[in-house]
């Protein structure tokens, strides 16, 4: 879904972009924003769609829910069937599905007969600060790294960093995380918790030290590909014509590095860093289910294991709402900072 | 868990009888966690402190009802803040719990029960007859019988059941019911007061309700007032667990002290780190089924001929990992009138079973066997592994993974495996071997072994009883359906300084009675 590639021409002055056939900026801007929304509630219908068929085709729900107990209980059969709207053709519980869905209702989970929304409220919570979290320590260390290892390029410190984001990238999130709680929690030292139990009605983040492994699982698995990206940009800047002639002039390297190569390095970072948060989104899954961390991805387990279908399609949906949202985010702040691709629009 | 030497002479109902011995095995239990460092720790046991323990299992659908337990952690829970009537010790024998006293008429259709006295719920009621009513009731409602009270619905009178005085209840039963005092031992029948809401559960357990979140943690604190021995520590945290590295993860890390099955290739982590691991023999086997009304297994020989076929020493070694023990094709191994031990053991026998097989015209024999994933990790490699040995007799097994394999065809596979836990011996039949039962795989049904076993279900002579039982099982064990080549041992895992944790055949980690449990600071 990206805009733009990574620029390689300089950053302009920041003054109001011309329109020189008349139509005012305005306009053209909420154009653009319209079709881009348009876009996004699409796409959202079609994983709705895909959603729904996917957990309809996966044979009677009901049966899987009561295994062995299937045949014995016929009234638990009726009620189940009934809550799960079976006796109604797949189109017309598709609608009804749909039109509930849009008016905030998310269904009865099967497993406790309570309304999913209030299931879902605290685990959405409990996941969007882990990914927040993980976020913010992220972005400025993944930036950090790559201004070092491209201000060291082809020195050995530079070959140290790229052999160790490497090897990061190339290593599953659950190894990362198994190897930290050896490293933390069991075998070497146990100084970290190496689960999340919290005390029923707080949050996590109440007890700050069990949140530290899961935070930093999730920076770990993601830092390596926004820092490799980021010092491709840098590299390419610094090596541009207009760098040399700046340098040229005499401008200091490290304000060669501030503003002319990170400036120019902030849009493909911002777009690799929507590619991994809304990757997040779904990858938590694993993280959580590790640390028993209690969030979506700990909760999506239990529901798929549960056959708990109502449950299953809610999160299906917020998780996809999440990519879609952080990835027009970022396209969105992508051209906002991108001088051309904002001409482009305006024009 | 050491019994009182006499309880091996006395039999189980007079045992009853002493209303002062009652107290004194409760009391026993409690002592003997003490003295014989049952835990890792040393030393006396300490008073104080937070005992966590690491549940397997649980979800959203996790629940408080006292008696609708289902899972690892919900079982848990019930069995600190209920108490039964009666309770199975850790040895699988019926001691006095709520009541001091469970007795049956000569004819086995009135049943008194005698309340123990100063017994209180924690919120400080008195614990009275009419408490015991109102369970019986809830537990056994003829529209919604519970778990434990399937069986007890049907035979109950609960009209004509009252309550005789404050401690003391009659039930009162529509034909005679040899087993009440079973039935009413099961965690799924934990005394609740009258006024009972699973929101706000009650009860009269060494723990008192705190805090709950479904699928995740719930904490319940000593209670002051309780009965008997007074817990050791001063809270109970029980936590779900979904992953079982991060289960063995939060003990190895300090954060739990006590878990529910360890996973054999975990023990020696655990072991590593100064924790241990409890072993506990059990009733539990996963059999393979064949319907003895559908060829080729309606010919008998062709049974005995698979039974034959087994290397069951080979399944425990593999298929449990060694945490087993060796089955006779029959269940129930901790009922009194158990014969799988005085039968003479089945082995591997190959001549024999070749021989049988062509005597049934059934040389070169092709059967497809069904498994699956939701009956366990045991079945699917159990069934390889009967596959494997079954070569060796010329018969050719394929073996067949159903996804779900509690689907359609469940209760109609010529051939397929299922799993059971603990149970005695007339419960486990009147499920699993009498025409109409609700899970007889292998549609077993001999008019006189039902004769048999409904017959015991009357007798109160317990001589009697066991020996019609025995009975009973010479038939399955000479034309049953069912290969029973083992029962799988329960391995739970505590950590360092704890202490006071009895291996019991009942339930996991000494039947979850966390009140013996001390933790060190």
């Amino acid at each position: 879904m990206s805009v733009t590639d990574a620029p390689a021409s300089p950053i302009e002055e920041d003054r109001p972009a011309p329109s020189p056939r008349g139509r005012p900026a305005a306009v053209s801007w909420l154009l653009w924003l319209l079709r881009r929304l348009g876009l996004a509630v699409l796409t959202l219908w079609l994983v709705s769609v895909l959603v729904f068929v996917a957990t309809s085709a996966l044979g009677n729900p009901v049966r899987a829910i009561l295994g062995r107990d299937y045949e014995v209980s016929p009234e638990r059969v009726r009620q189940l069937e009934g809550l799960l709207n079976l006796d109604q053709p797949l189109p017309q519980r598709y609608l009804s599905w749909l039109g509930a869905l849009l008016q905030g209702d998310l269904g009865t989970s099967i497993a406790s007969q309570r309304p999913v929304t209030e299931m879902i409220g605290d685990t959405v919570t409990n996941s969007l600060v882990l990914v927040l979290i993980a976020a913010v320590v992220m972005i400025p260390l993944a930036f950090g790294i790559a201004m070092i290892s491209s201000a060291m390029r082809r020195k050995r410190g530079d070959t140290i960093i790229q052999t160790v984001l490497l090897a990061l990238a190339g290593l599953p999130e659950f190894v990362i995380g198994i190897l930290l709680v050896a490293l933390f929690s069991t075998t070497v030292f146990t100084i970290l918790p190496a689960v999340t139990i919290s005390v029923p009605g707080t949050p996590p983040w109440s007890a700050p030290e069990t949140m530290v492994l899961p935070v930093l699982t999730l920076v770990l698995a993601v830092s390596p590909y926004v820092a490799r990206i980021v010092r491709a940009t840098l590299l390419e800047v610094l090596d541009s014509d207009y760098v040399e002639l700046a340098r040229l002039k005499g401008v200091p390297e490290p304000v060669v590095m501030r503003r002319h190569a990170l400036r120019n390095a902030i849009v493909p970072g911002i777009q690799v860093i929507a590619l991994q948060l809304a990757w997040l989104a779904g990858g938590v899954v694993v993280v959580e289910y590790l640390f028993s961390y209690p969030g979506i991805g700990a909760q999506l387990v239990d529901a798929v294991r549960n056959h708990d279908v109502p449950m299953v399609q809610a999160l299906s949906m917020i998780i996809a709402a999440v990519y879609v949202t952080v990835n027009l985010v970022a396209d969105l702040v992508s051209i906002l900072l991108t001088p051309r691709a904002r001409t482009e629009i305006s024009g | 868990m050491n019994q009182p030497s006499s309880s091996s002479q006395l039999s189980r109902r007079r045992l009853f009888q002493y209303a002062g011995l009652a107290g004194a095995a409760v009391a026993g239990l409690s002592a003997c966690g003490g003295d014989d460092g049952g835990g890792s720790g040393s030393g006396p046991q300490q008073r104080g402190g937070v005992l966590t323990h690491g549940a397997t299992g649980g979800s959203g659908k996790d629940t408080l009802d006292a008696h609708a337990p289902v899972t690892n952690p919900d079982i848990a829970r019930v069995s600190n803040l209920f108490e039964p009537l009666l309770f199975w010790d850790n040895n699988y024998e019926l001691q006095p719990a709520l009541a001091e006293s469970v007795e049956p008429n000569k004819t086995a259709d009135e049943w008194t029960i005698r309340l123990r006295d100063g017994l209180t719920f924690h919120n400080g009621k008195d614990v009275t007859a009419e408490d015991v009513l109102y369970t019986i009731g809830r537990v056994a409602d003829p529209k919604n019988p519970t778990s434990a009270g399937v069986d007890l619905a049907r035979v109950i009178d609960l009209q004509a059941t009252k309550a005789m005085d404050d401690r003391t209840v009659r039930v009162v039963l529509k034909q005679p019911y040899s087993i009440l005092d079973a039935i009413v031992a099961e965690y799924t029948f934990g005394i609740v007061p009258v006024d009972y809401d699973p929101a706000k559960p009650i009860g009269t357990g060494a723990f008192s309700y705190e805090s709950f979140t479904p699928g995740k943690t719930s904490t319940f604190k000593k209670y002051a007032g309780y009965w008997g021995d007074p817990a050791f520590v001063d809270q109970l945290v029980i936590q779900d667990f979904a992953d079982d590295n991060a289960k063995v993860n939060a003990l190895l890390a300090g954060q739990i002290q006590t878990l529910d099955n360890l996973p054999t290739n975990l023990i020696d982590s655990v072991k590593g780190q100064g924790g241990a691991a409890l072993v506990s023999k059990t009733g539990a086997w996963v059999p393979f089924t064949m319907r003895v009304d559908t060829a080729p297994f309606s010919d008998n020989r062709v049974r005995q001929a698979l039974r034959l076929i087994v290397d069951r020493q080979q399944m425990v070694d593999q298929a449990l990992n060694g945490y087993g023990s060796l089955g006779n094709d029959l269940y129930a191994p901790f009922d009194d009138a158990y014969a799988g031990d005085d039968f003479p053991q089945r082995e591997q026998d190959l001549d024999q079973a070749k021989s049988l097989l062509k005597q049934a015209g059934q040389e070169g024999l092709q059967v497809e066997l069904f498994t699956g994933d939701d009956i366990s990790a045991v079945a699917v490699a159990s069934a390889n592994l009967f596959a494997e040995q079954a070569k060796a007799a010329g018969v050719d097994v394929r073996v067949t993974k159903k996804t779900p394999f509690y689907g359609d065809d469940y209760l109609s596979y010529p051939f397929a495996q299922d799993f059971w836990n603990t149970r005695l011996y007339i419960p486990q039949a009147a499920v699993c071997a009498v025409p109409g039962a609700t899970y007889n795989e292998t549609h077993f049904d001999n008019p006189k072994f039902t004769k048999l076993v409904n017959d015991a279900t009357k007798e109160t002579d317990e001589a009697k009883r066991n020996q019609m039982l025995v009975d009973a099982q010479q038939i399955e064990y000479d034309e049953g359906g069912y290969i029973i080549w083992g029962f799988r041992e329960q391995i739970d895992g505590y950590g360092a300084g704890v202490q006071g944790i009895e291996p019991s055949k009942y339930l996991p980690l000494g039947s979850y009675k966390f009140q013996f449990a001390s933790v060190s600071a």
